[in-house]
């Protein structure tokens, strides 16, 4: 397992950044999963998360 | 970021490695977060579990990047300095002339700057490579 963080302000881009990482891996054969430090509405839905057999965790507050 | 906090994203690692053991883990941290405190929160679980660490990106809102910059320097220089690697994100909603001025800024605190457009696919190859090898 490789962590890899991507930090920044709201609205940088670090879930569509994400998201296309964890695409690409999954195309790819690779498994990923996600920890979010979440503050606002959820980001990954559901048919994305299925789709790439990804998981997701979240931590709130931060 | 708080101890609870930290303990529980070392608790979340932890769980994801021996439940699912996923060759990629993705931490998305609250805007809040500077690279050093979460180079020391990613480090912690290495003693229970075992697992490869970084690289850091560190994303810098480019149409944001003077309010970042006036309002919230010692945040974003955080984020920046310790990174492994830092893109100016939304690139195609800046002009050449802004990209280049926030070059020239951040050019002292970062020796891996480039430029990241998720929308036109710019500087996208760069940072796959760079935060999962070659996929």
């Amino acid at each position: 397992m490789r962590v890899v963080s991507v930090s920044g302000a709201r609205g940088s881009g670090k879930t569509s950044l994400i998201r296309e990482l964890t695409a690409r891996l999954s195309m790819k054969g690779k498994s990923a999963a996600v920890i979010v430090n979440e503050q606002g509405d959820a980001v990954y839905e559901q048919a994305f998360i299925q789709a790439h057999e990804l998981q997701v965790r979240t931590i709130r507050g931060g | 970021m708080g101890c609870s906090l930290a303990s529980s994203l070392v608790d979340l690692k932890k769980e994801l490695k021996r439940s699912h053991d996923p060759d990629f883990l993705f931490i998305e941290p609250s805007e809040m977060v500077v690279t050093q405190e979460l180079r020391d929160v990613t480090a912690m679980g290495l003693r229970d579990i075992r697992y490869d660490i970084g690289p850091f990106i560190t994303l810098v809102d480019g149409p944001l990047f003077e309010f970042l910059w006036s309002e919230r320097r010692t945040l974003l220089l955080g984020q920046v300095k310790d990174a492994d690697l830092v893109a100016v994100s939304r690139a195609d909603s800046i002009d050449a002339g802004e990209l280049n001025i926030i070059r020239q800024t951040l050019d002292r605190y970062s020796s891996n700057l480039i430029a990241l457009s998720i929308r036109n696919g710019d500087g996208l190859a760069e940072v796959v490579k760079r935060a999962c090898g070659e996929v």
